[in-house]
């Protein structure tokens, strides 16, 4: 079998270090492949993670980050070098959910432990390439359902809504969408106009303040994340409108801060900083003898109110 | 010995009268441009033409503006600065970073930030312009450099965080409305009226118009080329940095990743204001109006309820039809 996966692995690297590609089981060397780090999201889970390591002690953490949410060449580039160094274990946000399959099929096939985190594969993809591969994180879609539902509790229904949706593409972006419809549909709210504000704090602020002047009658904004939704709250302000409930979503500190002031009614915490540290347990669990991960292993999300 | 007024025919002459006249057709085009979109958007939308819109929409172009009159200059030159938007994400996480210290008074604090804040875009636009300048290399790559340098060094001081909760003066100030005008829209016009003097009444400005038009022969007038290419560069360094001021004092934070693709509104702005991408030719009063047409633009699409894709193609469209017509406007005017 070692010589098997030997062939594998030279194939699909270009300098293979022949003994790195065994090493120590009791000190394994994982390789972590993050999203963009000019994300505060993934910059807390670096840190996280980086924490994590020296806590443990008994694995090598080599981590990398990309240059922004799309990057998925840079991904791809450092999964092959990760293959090449021969790592034990891959942990692995994708940052495009087709793309990634085939090299992440390419690490499977050199004996290396993948775990997908964060965002999951896609399903068809997977099947197409016949990789089987469980997928640690949270529900997106879920987690945004929990916002809207906090909103929705508060207006009761026939509540005038709007969304401020993230990139358009971004599987997390279309997740927390659907949830946030979700709830829409639930409660019977009244969803006024969805639009993109590119995740961005000064783009959700204009964009919103040009929605509000076209239906000042919105009573509630459901925004995909925390950046857009302090957009949103400095445009409500701007406005003198405090009769505008808004929910984000990841609890950054600054829309903690605003939770705690009243401005935000609620947002979601997905454990970001944990949500890398916990995929590296799992993953070095099975690198030391554990079972396989299957199927879509939830890990917590919470509601933050005031 | 050239003087320098003949080293800029194309700049505005004030003094005479034909010239006037001729100043003022070029910009009739583009206001009447803007007129018509008024004009569509208040019959297209009830929403349109409110106190309220026309407040949002001067709030709206106003960081815009303050780019585009820095990078009016740099154009004029017959350069481009495409770093402004990093530039001001990195201004912005420097002065976020200074007026969040503890242990001072608040108007200590601000003062400090809004030097840290304009002396982190002077610096660089300063290395844009000396390193552009000194080896004779196109602005288009050194800045693009800067792009990733200011960009790389915003998200690394701010540790790609937020920043957050400044002085209650400060954040009130970003508020402040006279007569429904936001007081940020009102400086950023200041400085439109500041760089539209300094452009036609100082030589700087006609050395600006003039190394457009024909740098050789400016350096062989015997004038110091560098130093107002320098300038250029580092006047729209500035603007990035107040810009960066700006956007502090309407959101209340800073964000490392503010500014994205900013850059390419600045220029729009310039190019559909008339201002020719080859230098020399155009004026801040036409940028004034360029960031008026974008912003009436985006504001207006949305109230229509037209979708974001859409609205991104119009935005597109609109940016090509103004380079054709200052493409026909530049080959009427000179024959």
């Amino acid at each position: 079998m070692k010589f098997t996966k030997f062939i594998a692995a030279a194939a699909t690297s270009v300098s293979l270090l022949a003994t790195a590609a065994y090493a120590d089981a009791d000190h394994p060397k994982v390789g972590l492949v993050m999203k963009s780090l000019a994300n505060e999201f993934f910059q807390n889970m670096m840190v996280g993670a980086e924490a994590h390591a020296e806590k443990r002690g008994d694995y090598e953490l080599l981590a990398v980050g990309m240059q922004n949410e799309t990057d998925f060449e840079s991904q791809i580039n450092a999964v092959n070098t990760f293959i090449t160094q021969g790592v034990d274990a891959i942990v692995i946000a994708p940052a495009d959910s087709r793309a990634m399959v085939r090299p992440l099929k390419r690490a499977m096939e050199a004996g290396i432990t993948v775990v997908n985190f964060d965002v999951a594969l896609d399903a068809d993809a997977k099947k197409q390439q016949g990789v089987e591969l469980a997928f640690v994180g949270p529900d997106n879609r879920q987690g945004a359902k929990m916002a809207g539902d906090a909103l929705a509790a508060a207006l009761g229904e026939g509540g005038k809504v709007v969304i401020i949706e993230g990139n358009p593409g971004a599987d997390n972006a279309t997740q927390r969408r659907l949830g946030f419809e979700d709830s829409v549909a639930e409660h019977g709210l009244n969803l006024l106009d969805s639009r993109t504000a590119y995740w961005e704090t000064e783009e959700a602020n204009t964009v919103f303040a040009n929605m509000l002047t076209a239906n000042p009658d919105i009573q509630g904004v459901m925004a995909a994340n925390d950046s857009m939704a302090i957009g949103v709250v400095q445009a409500l302000e701007a406005a003198g409108r405090d009769d505008i409930l808004v929910v984000g979503f990841d609890n950054v500190p600054a829309a903690k801060a605003l939770v705690g002031e009243g401005k935000l009614l609620a947002t979601i915490d997905q454990f970001g900083s944990e949500m890398a540290a916990n995929a590296i347990d799992l993953a070095i669990d099975v690198v030391r003898g554990g079972p396989e991960l299957e199927g879509w292993v939830r890990t917590p999300i919470d509601l933050v109110t005031q | 010995m050239q003087t320098a007024t003949n080293l800029a025919p194309d700049a505005p002459d004030l003094k005479s009268n034909r010239l006037t006249l001729r100043y003022v057709l070029q910009h009739a085009g583009i206001g009447l441009a803007l007129l018509i979109l008024v004009i569509f958007f208040s019959i297209a939308s009830e929403h349109f033409l409110t106190a309220g819109n026309i407040t949002n929409i001067l709030t709206q172009i106003t960081i815009n503006l303050i780019l585009a009159v820095g990078m009016t200059f740099v154009i004029l030159i017959g350069g481009i600065d495409l770093s402004v938007g990093s530039v001001l994400a990195f201004a912005g996480v420097v002065a976020g970073k200074v007026i969040t210290l503890s242990g001072f008074s608040d108007g200590t604090l601000i003062t400090m930030a809004v030097l840290a804040g304009l002396g982190t875009g002077v610096i660089c636009g300063l290395m844009n312009g000396l390193i552009s300048a000194w080896w004779g290399l196109p602005s288009f790559i050194i800045t693009l450099g800067m792009l990733n340098i200011a960009r790389g060094a915003a998200l690394h001081v701010a540790d790609a965080r937020t920043i957050y909760s400044f002085p209650f003066s400060f954040e009130e100030f970003g508020s402040i409305m006279i007569f429904g005008v936001p007081i940020l829209f009102l400086l950023a016009l200041a400085l439109v009226a500041v760089a539209w003097v300094v452009l036609n009444f100082t030589v700087f400005g006609r050395m600006v118009y003039g190394i457009g038009n024909n740098e050789e022969a400016v350096r062989l007038a015997g004038h110091n080329v560098m130093f107002y290419k320098v300038g250029a560069f580092a006047i729209c360094g500035a603007c990035a940095g107040l810009a960066a001021l700006a956007y502090m004092a309407r959101l209340n934070i800073s964000s490392p990743i503010a500014g994205i693709a900013f850059e390419l509104d600045a220029i729009a702005a310039v190019i559909i204001g008339g201002t020719s991408l080859a230098g020399g030719r155009g004026s801040v009063l036409g940028t004034l109006m360029g960031a008026f047409i974008i912003g009436v633009l985006a504001n207006g699409l949305i109230l229509m309820g037209l979708n974001d894709f859409m609205r991104q193609m119009i935005t597109g469209l609109v940016i090509i039809v103004a380079v054709i017509v200052d493409y026909y406007r530049a080959r009427f005017s000179t024959t």
